[in-house]
């Protein structure tokens, strides 16, 4: 009994290290079919290990105001990013099942307190500003994403995230399963600092979220921070995978057809106004809202 | 005309010059006159586009008498930067002027220094002490965000305070004039031929109209005429580099909001069209093609015939941006009632430009100058009434249709014009005679005034870039909006910095 449970937990840290690893690809995939569908060549897929390696080696700046936050900071984001995998149901083995699902939303959410907590730690304009901007979103953000597990967890009766995977050999075409798969697709771009919401490669500091807060940070911490945001891209197109993706088809193919939607939703469409964010966001929510009802 | 007045009388002058507000004043600016035994005066230029000219009113101060003279931004709102600028530069006190911060000089040069009086030395080294105070608003809930002189982007410095109440602009003021490069002073003591390269490099993407401007300048001092062939070089010159901007631009705004594949385009297109300027120059900026008396280079069929090939494409494919843009309801709600710049405002700040047009403004010195040969073109004066950033869109893009019209009919008559004189000896110039030449750039008229001192070189030249009246107009344009939609605001108006930085 111990033993399993031990074997268990080490397919789970085992499973999170795999996603780690991988996740800088699957952003580079992202970056990399924007490229292709802007008419330009784009950087190579392995660029953003490139780039954690060159921030890794740098030294870590920091201003004389900064506390222990916001060293904190970027260690518990990247810690409850990696927790958050960990709790994924798992697909290299393993039985596991300690993956509740308000424990995995909430892992987020703290990951979020302590960045927004340290983006006023250093007093600059900017780093409040994103500070606000992002839990302005996350406002919104949150009700959505719970409504789309109440209507999963309607649907197959478990709060565990292994208990409310699909069947892999269900079809799940039906009015809810689709509702909710489009508007978790939505909740994900917002959540991600994807277009329409955020702009992931602006350089423009006035309309940023998510970079705004981490502009002052350097060195290893911004590493940390880029890494655990990658991880995240690929812990919730997984989630979009297993839980929401209304066909049967391979998980490797299904996550490539939402990196392949992000990369289209960010082609297709300009960033919107920062006010307007709440009635997008409210749209995903009402079709979350009618899926619950059509469970 | 031009006008003596005392100091005294300068606001009263400008009033009849103005015609109580119809002309805008169009440039102020100082000369001295000291080493000739004269005193220093202020020149005022008025936009009369009835009479298509420039109205002159000069008001000489004594010499060794006092500075101070009644102040004309309470009259002109337009003159607020242009007096503050006199009193960096030449330490003129203009009397009730409500905002007399520096304005050229930073925090670097000490107090009582200024760099245009002819008793300057330029090998004075500067060691600053004075302050450069920003305009910020204070209260309760409301904070500043600074931004710059270094940007994320590729681009020149200047500082920006934002005055927030939460994502709301209450205020913005702007550090600007970072690279001053003392060009007027520079070029003083050179002949225009010299100062001419000097000129060229004022500013990159405005090198047609800065040299135009300047060589028309010099023109109007000789008795000689540029021949007609030249002047149809010229046109086609200037409409290129209006054709990159206005399309490089067009692209550009869409990155305020990151709309990533309309960038893309418009960086493609603005490509094809500085390597057209490559096959026309020899260079991708124009340079070296038009010099005081005509043009260096002759085109022939060749060269004209790649030209309409590539605008062929250029027409088709821009066609296809404005189709994306606009059937995109999302960017339509980004850039509508964005940045409104009111017709009144505009007038009263004596904006140039697509910024002008887009806000109701009649303006364009092509038009209203009819400098060169412009009167013989068929081409339309695009305005738009609602003055946000959708309506300077709009202007840029009716005007590059505009521009393709006046290229074609300029490759026309090059085609059939069997002249082959280019340039002109021009022989005497006419010296200590003030004298302006203008001319449309990308971003508005570009103004030059120049004296030539008894030898023959240059004594004083003024050079008013297009973005100089626009850059106030920026601050009040964001005024309301949230400052995530400033990137977009200030994109849509394309200002330049190194125009500033004479």
């Amino acid at each position: 009994m111990m033993n399993d449970m031990l074997m268990n937990l080490l397919y789970c840290l085992g499973q999170a290290m795999i996603l780690l690893l991988l996740a800088p690809m699957v952003s580079g995939i992202v970056k990399k079919l924007k490229a292709f569908m802007q008419n330009r060549i784009g950087s190579s897929i392995f660029q953003e290990y490139f780039d954690i390696y060159k921030w890794w080696r740098k030294p870590t700046m920091l201003t004389p105001h900064t506390s222990i936050v916001f060293i904190l900071a970027p260690c518990v984001y990247f810690i409850t990013t990696l927790a958050a995998a960990s709790m994924l149901p798992n697909f290299i083995g393993g039985k596991a099942n300690f993956g509740d699902v308000f424990v995995f939303v909430y892992l987020f959410a703290l990951g979020r307190f302590f960045m927004a907590v340290s983006s006023m730690d250093a007093a600059t304009a900017f780093g409040g500003m994103g500070g606000s901007r992002e839990v302005y979103i996350a406002a919104f953000v949150e009700p959505v994403i719970m409504l789309g597990i109440l209507s999963n967890v309607l649907h197959t009766g478990s709060t565990s995230l292994s208990g409310m995977t699909l069947n892999p050999s269900e079809v799940n075409l039906t009015v809810a399963g689709v509702l909710t798969a489009v508007a978790f697709f939505l909740v994900m771009l917002a959540e991600n600092a994807r277009i329409p919401v955020d702009n992931p490669d602006t350089h423009l500091e006035l309309t940023m979220v998510h970079e705004c807060m981490t502009l002052e940070y350097s060195g290893r911490l911004l590493s940390l921070i880029h890494w655990a945001s990658q991880l995240k891209l690929l812990v919730f197109l997984l989630i979009f995978s297993l839980l929401y993706f209304p066909f049967n088809l391979p998980l490797v193919v299904k996550v490539l057809i939402g990196a392949a939607g992000i990369a289209v939703m960010e082609t297709l469409n300009n960033k919107m106004r920062l006010f307007k964010v709440r009635i997008y966001l409210a749209a995903a929510g009402i079709m979350m809202l009618l899926a619950v009802v059509a469970r | 005309m031009v006008m003596h007045v005392k100091p005294e009388n300068l606001r009263g002058a400008a009033n009849i010059c103005g015609d109580g507000g119809k002309h805008p004043l169009a440039a102020m600016f100082g000369v001295d006159e000291t080493h000739r035994g004269g005193g220093l005066a202020i020149y005022c230029l008025f936009y009369n586009k009835e009479k298509r000219t420039l109205d002159t009113v000069k008001a000489e101060f004594p010499a060794d008498g006092p500075l101070n003279y009644p102040c004309l931004t309470t009259l002109l709102p337009a003159a607020a930067w242009y007096e503050r600028e006199l009193h960096d530069m030449f330490g003129f006190v203009p009397e009730g002027h409500p905002d007399l911060r520096p304005l050229v000089l930073h925090e670097t040069f000490p107090k009582g220094f200024h760099p245009l009086l002819k008793r300057f030395n330029a090998n004075f080294q500067v060691r600053g002490n004075r302050e450069y105070e920003m305009a910020a608003a204070n209260g309760e809930g409301l904070f500043e965000v600074p931004v710059g002189p270094i940007h994320a982007g590729i681009i020149e410095p200047g500082h920006f305070r934002f005055s927030q109440a939460g994502e709301s602009m209450l205020q913005l003021d702007a550090k600007l004039f970072f690279t001053h490069r003392g060009i007027e002073k520079a070029v003083e003591g050179k002949t225009p031929m010299e100062a001419l390269h000097i000129v060229e490099r004022i500013c990159g993407a405005c090198t047609v109209a800065n040299t135009l401007s300047f060589c028309q300048a010099v023109e109007k001092l000789s008795d000689v005429e540029v021949p007609k062939r030249a002047w149809l070089i010229r046109t086609l010159a200037a409409e290129l580099e209006r054709l990159y901007n206005h399309v490089g631009d067009t692209g550009n705004v869409c990155a305020g909001v990151g709309f990533s594949p309309v960038i893309s385009m418009g960086s493609r297109l603005k490509e094809y069209l500085m390597q057209l300027d490559e096959v026309l120059a020899g260079n991708r900026f124009l340079r070296g093609l038009i010099v005081p008396g005509g043009v260096k280079y002759d085109v022939d069929d060749h060269i004209l015939e790649e030209i309409e090939e590539v605008l062929r494409e250029v027409e088709r494919e821009y066609a296809t941006i404005e189709h994306i843009m606009w059937e995109q309801n999302n960017f339509i709600n980004r850039v509508r009632t964005t940045g409104i710049i009111k017709s009144k405002t505009a007038f009263d700040l004596a904006m140039v430009g697509v910024g002008a047009r887009a806000s109701g403004m009649e303006r364009d010195s092509r038009k209203d100058m009819g400098y060169g040969i412009y009167d013989e073109f068929d081409f339309e004066l695009v305005t738009e009434q609602s003055g946000d950033v959708e309506a300077r869109i709009k202007v840029r893009i009716a005007e590059v249709a505009e521009s393709l019209k006046i290229v074609r009919q300029a490759i026309n008559a090059l085609r059939y014009d069997n002249s082959k004189e280019l340039l002109v000896d021009l022989g005497t110039l006419r010296t200590l005679e003030g004298s302006w030449g203008i001319s449309e750039s990308a971003r508005g008229d570009n103004v030059h005034w120049l004296m030539l001192d008894e030898e023959g070189r240059i004594d004083r030249l003024f050079v008013r870039s297009a973005s100089y009246p626009n850059w106030p107009a920026l601050t009040i344009a964001v005024q309301g909006d949230i400052i995530p939609d400033f990137p977009l605001i200030n994109k849509s108006f394309e200002l330049c910095y190194a125009c500033l930085d004479r």
